[in-house]
């Protein structure tokens, strides 16, 4: 208990002290403020009495009471007037709205009691009831930040403010005013950038804001021109973009006013006298530059251009020109001066030098040439630049005698010849020329004949005698007098033929040529070119070549891609040149321009034969490589021959089938093909070889049967015998009408074989009759049993003389023994026909096979009914009247496919048959067994 | 025909109408060079009177009298145009050498050459205006708004539309004289 005591009597004092310094009245109000304003610099000075050293301050918009400053500041009091002083910049301008201030004393936690309100108005107090904007005018720079308000007209509605035509976002600030802020400014156009207010109906009121760049000068350079004054120049700086008369640039040299400089067309300062520093300070309401420069003067001595510039000794080869100084000091100066010529597509510099240059002799001129001189100077010593150019001025070269010409003599033949030479050029002629003279002379002759020759001739044609060789000799004359000779003997002439000529491809649009060195070219070579198969106006160029060289390129303007040439390479020495080498060639080849010539296609049995002929040489160009053949079909071309050799202009085309063909023959060269020539032809068959070949096979024929027709003459004993043979008269025993009985034969109802024997023949025989095709339709069940064709059926037997009688009596009613038998030996004898089949046969002895022609009919009318009735019981059935029905179909069908044996020793020959094709094996048999 | 543009040629008022067309179209196109290089007063519509009223001159009643009447405020724009160029010289200087720069100018010239033709016009006493007073530049652009460059763009703008309105005024009226001035001489 008695420790609590001590301690609640510390809290109770430590809360009595802190309770005694937050009383508000310890710290006095700051006492009398004020408020100052500085409009366009948006500044409001505060002016107070106070013994505190800090204090708050808050600043609100009257109006509607918003903070726009809550601060605190430190201010000692001014000891001369011991009052406070502290100002405040506002964003916003205080035209805008009214600004209230009050300001409270503080000593670090304690604070007074706020000071009462004062206030500065602003433009938008009921009094002033029109729009304003705020700031007007003002210039600031760019990048900068700005705050405008539109005050709007009492009775006036607001919508909204443009700056440069933008709509920008307002903050109402008081009843009447609303302001906008703008960041990072970009730089005005022409004149100003506008800030528009306006309301529903129209444009309320505005302000314009210049913004720009400070001056941006730079480079500083002081020089003199007459060697005592002072020329300073610099470079204008970046557009400042400020337009007003009255915020542009000001420039001070050394504190003076550069007036030319402010007029701001020039920007070069002038000092009278050389000062050696210079400070020029170039300033706008955006701020201020300041460039220095610091030189000697004879480092800086940038002279005037010389004055009285004239020539006054022109001659062929050189000129003098003299000149004088507007400056005196300048006599006294060591200078260097720089002639620059230009004449001639040429250019030229001179530089001469000496104290107080004012004449040079100008040297390594041509004659008359037009130059045109232009002189500048500039200090020798320490040189700075050139000074001022003159001029330029015009010199005219006078004439001189011309240089001799490059002649050469193209012999076109054994005995003619053109000399040839170059025009010289302006620096060769060294004047308007006259013409030329050409001379010439030969061995025997010991004199020249000479003739003259306008300008415009460069070649002269000239004759050789067989005897002797011929000199001739070329001047040019101008004004001034006649040039020196070029001499030359005329060569020999050698064609094509004569000598070794090579292939030459070209490079580059010219030819590479090189050759070996000849020991007695002691005035060098002579390279000639001409256009190949060229004749009386040729192009001829040549090129002379010093005799230490034995390569040249040859590259000129007059070498045309396509175009061959002759090159010749000729030796010149004391005589006439030789010729050394000599080539064909292009720059560059190309495709034929032309397709081969008279193209004709030949048929050569199944071939065709292609011809064709050479294009002519200047249509080639190129060296023609080859041809090429194509077939042409329908939508392409097939290659089928490459003739790769271009003498080669044949070409056969094998083994071609009837029809139509069209062939394409292409030259080609390196460039490759031409357009082609197109032949067409048409294969047909060879007429006279088949007229030859039916003509011979007739006649063939012819003789075979002329053959055969006196064979058969000188045979016809013979042939009768075998194919017509003696018949004897039939035998008829008992009545032939009636039948003897019923036979015990089954004939095939398919076909019968009757095989009779012929007493007369000793081999046996087999006949065979083939069975119609009418009876083998009716018979379909049948031969669906059977292994034989079904449209030819034979029934084979073997004939033998110990087998007829039994055959017969057997085969009557067990035709079935027969079936499946494979031993029967068959030979062919004949074929019956199926009428002739239907002869009946009665017992033995001859019996013909047919009726015989005195009365076929009769018989056969008879037979027939009886047939017809007693088929059942009769043992002979005629072929053609089975019946399919009856009950013998059975037993027929039995003996399908089995042979069945007849008898038969004699041909089943009708009498009325003879053009009945006979088996040739017969009489082709007996022919060959030796009877007759 | 001939005789027709001889006589049409010997009318009065012929030039002077001739020139106010010219001068009409001068002003069109200075009003859309001064409108492209301020782009905001491209749909403006200024508000209030007219820059150059006539209060003094009563209603014309005849031909000559509007003559007169538009002579008048054509001196009036001719003074208010001066001024103009004063001041943006003052302002800008002489180095803005543009078709703005000297299409003003020009219509200065042709302004002083029609007042002076058309008051060769009436020397007869037609004319019933009185003179106008003398006009001072600070005079007028009270009227406008404001302060600073941005009033006086607006003040010009007025200007130029003044110029506007008067020159087409005055080509009617002279239009109007010079057919009335045709048709009394073909009676003659």
């Amino acid at each position: 208990m008695q420790v609590w005591l001590p301690l609640a009597l510390l809290l109770s004092l430590g809360v009595t002290h802190s309770l005694g310094q937050n009383d508000l009245g310890e710290l006095p109000v700051p006492r009398g403020l004020t408020l100052q304003s500085n409009l366009p610099e948006q500044t409001l000075f505060l002016t107070w009495a106070s013994d505190s050293s800090h204090f708050d301050v808050e600043i609100f918009h009257t109006e509607l009471m918003n903070v726009v400053l809550n601060e605190t500041v430190a201010v000692q009091a001014n000891p001369s007037t011991g009052q406070h002083g502290w100002s405040w910049h506002s964003p916003l301008p205080l035209e805008c709205t009214s600004h209230s201030v009050h300001i409270r004393a503080r000593n670090q936690q304690t604070v007074s009691q706020w000071s009462p309100f004062q206030t500065i108005p602003g433009s938008d107090i009921p009094e002033k009831a029109g729009s304003q904007m705020f700031p007007q005018d003002k210039m600031v720079a760019v990048g900068s930040n700005m705050t405008f308000c539109c005050i709007v007209g009492e009775n006036k509605d607001f919508d909204r403010i443009l700056y440069k035509g933008q709509e920008m976002s307002a903050t109402r600030l008081s009843r009447r005013t609303y302001a906008i802020s703008v960041t990072n400014q970009p730089p005005s156009g022409n004149t100003s950038t506008n800030v528009v207010c306006s309301s529903q109906r129209g444009i309320l009121t505005g302000a314009v804001v210049f913004v720009g760049y400070p001056p941006g000068d730079e480079s500083l350079v002081c020089e003199t021109r007459d060697l005592t004054s002072a020329e300073c120049s610099w470079k204008k700086g970046r557009d400042t973009h400020l337009r007003k008369k009255l915020s542009r640039t000001n420039y001070t040299l050394n504190g003076r006013d550069c007036l030319e400089a402010n007029e701001g067309k020039i920007f070069r300062c002038n000092w009278t006298v050389w000062d050696g520093n210079w400070t020029l300070v170039a300033r706008n309401p955006l701020g201020t530059v300041q460039l220095t420069d610091s030189a000697r003067l004879t480092d800086r001595v940038h002279l005037l251009a010389p004055v009285n510039v004239t020539a006054v000794d022109v001659k062929a080869w050189n000129a003098t020109l003299q000149w004088s100084w507007s400056v005196a000091a300048y006599k006294k100066l060591d200078m260097i001066c720089q002639l620059r010529l230009t004449g001639h597509e040429q250019f030229i510099t001179h530089n001469y030098s000496s104290m107080g240059l004012s004449s040079v002799v100008l040297e390594g001129l041509w004659p008359d040439v037009d130059y045109t001189v232009s002189v500048c100077c500039g200090s020798l010593h320490s040189f700075w630049k050139w000074g001022d150019e003159n001029g330029p001025y015009r010199i005219h070269t006078k004439m001189d005698r011309p240089d001799s010409p490059d002649i050469w003599i193209w012999m076109d033949g054994e005995n003619t010849g053109h000399v040839l030479w170059k025009p010289l050029s302006v620096m060769e002629s060294h004047g308007a020329l006259d013409g030329y003279e050409v001379s010439h002379s030969t061995a025997e002759e010991d004199r020249w004949t000479t003739v003259s020759l306008p300008r415009d001739d460069f070649s002269y044609p000239i004759t050789l005698n067989n005897s002797s060789n011929i000199t001739i000799a070329v001047a040019a004359r101008n004004p001034a007098g006649l040039s020196q000779l070029s001499t030359m003997t005329a060569p020999v002439y050698r064609a094509d033929s004569q000598v070794s000529v090579s292939e030459l491809l070209g490079t580059d649009g010219g030819f590479n040529l090189s050759w070996q060195p000849y020991a007695n070219a002691s005035r060098g070579y002579v390279v000639e070119w001409v256009p190949s198969g060229c004749s009386d106006l040729c192009p001829v160029h040549w090129e002379k070549v010093p005799e230490s060289n034995s390569s040249i390129k040859v590259q000129s303007v007059s070498l045309e891609a396509g175009v061959r040439y002759t090159i010749s390479v000729y030796v010149l020495s004391a005589g006439a040149p030789v010729l050394l080498q000599r080539w064909h060639g292009y720059t560059q080849e190309m495709i034929p321009s032309q397709s081969v010539g008279e193209l004709s296609a030949n048929q050569v049995g199944p071939d065709v034969l292609l011809s064709w002929k050479a294009i002519a040489m200047e249509q080639q160009r190129g060296f023609i490589r080859g041809y090429t053949i194509y077939l042409a079909n329908a939508t392409r071309l097939e290659l089928i021959g490459n003739m790769s050799d271009p003498k080669v202009r044949l070409y056969r085309v094998r083994s071609l089938s009837l029809g139509s063909y069209k062939f394409i023959v292409k030259a080609y060269t390196s460039a490759g093909e031409d357009t082609g020539s197109t032949v067409a032809i048409k294969l047909e068959m060879d007429t006279d070889m088949l007229v030859v070949g039916i003509v011979v096979s007739l006649g063939a024929m012819f003789c075979c049967l002329i053959l055969i027709s006196i064979f058969c003459y000188k045979k016809r004993e013979w042939v009768n015998k075998a194919f017509y043979p003696k018949i004897p008269g039939p035998k008829v025993s008992g009545d032939w009408s009636s039948p003897q009985g019923p036979l015990d034969v089954k004939p095939s109802p398919h076909s019968l074989v009757h095989i009779e024997e012929t007493p007369e023949w000793e081999f046996r025989k087999k006949v065979l009759v083939p069975v119609p095709e009418e009876e083998e339709s009716e018979n379909e069940n049948i031969e669906a049993d059977t292994d034989e064709p079904t449209f030819l059926r034979y029934y084979n037997q073997v004939v033998g003389d110990s087998s007829h009688s039994n055959h017969i009596s057997d085969s009557s009613g067990s035709s079935a023994a027969s079936v499946g038998s494979t031993q029967t030996e068959i030979t062919y004898t004949g074929l019956q026909s199926p009428t002739s089949s239907q002869g009946a046969y009665g017992g033995g002895g001859y019996k013909p096979q047919m009726q015989s022609a005195a009365g076929p009919a009769e018989p056969q009318l008879e037979f027939v009914p009886d047939f017809q009735e007693e088929s059942l019981n009769m043992g002979y059935k005629p072929q053609c009247s089975r019946q399919f029905d009856s009950p013998d179909v059975g037993n027929i069908s039995g003996s399908l496919g089995s042979p069945t044996s007849v008898t038969s020793s004699q041909f089943l020959l009708p009498e009325s048959s003879e053009e009945k094709p006979q088996p040739s094996n017969t009489w082709f048999h007996n022919l060959l067994s030796g009877k007759s | 025909m001939d005789r027709t543009a001889e006589l049409d040629a010997s009318v009065p008022g012929r030039s002077a109408a001739a020139l106010a067309r010219l001068l009409h179209r001068d002003c069109t196109r200075l009003l859309e060079l001064y409108k492209e290089r301020e782009s905001f007063l491209s749909h403006h519509v200024p508000e209030g009177e007219r820059l150059v009223t006539l209060a003094l001159c009563p209603e014309a009643l005849t031909t000559a009298e509007q003559v007169g009447h538009v002579r008048s405020a054509l001196r009036r724009c001719k003074e208010l145009l001066e001024c103009l160029i004063t001041r943006e010289v003052e302002e800008m200087g002489k180095e803005l050498e543009g078709e703005y720069e000297s299409l003003r100018m020009t219509v200065k010239d042709r302004l002083g050459h029609f007042v002076h033709s058309t008051g060769a016009l009436l020397e007869n006493g037609e004319d019933g205006c009185p003179p106008s007073p003398n006009f001072e530049c600070a005079e007028g652009q009270d009227e406008v708004e404001g302060s600073g460059s941005f009033a006086a763009k607006l003040w010009t703008y007025r200007v130029l539309l003044e110029l506007i309105h008067w020159t087409d005024s005055a080509c009617q009226t002279l239009h109007l004289f010079h057919t009335e001035k045709q048709g009394q001489q073909q009676l003659l």
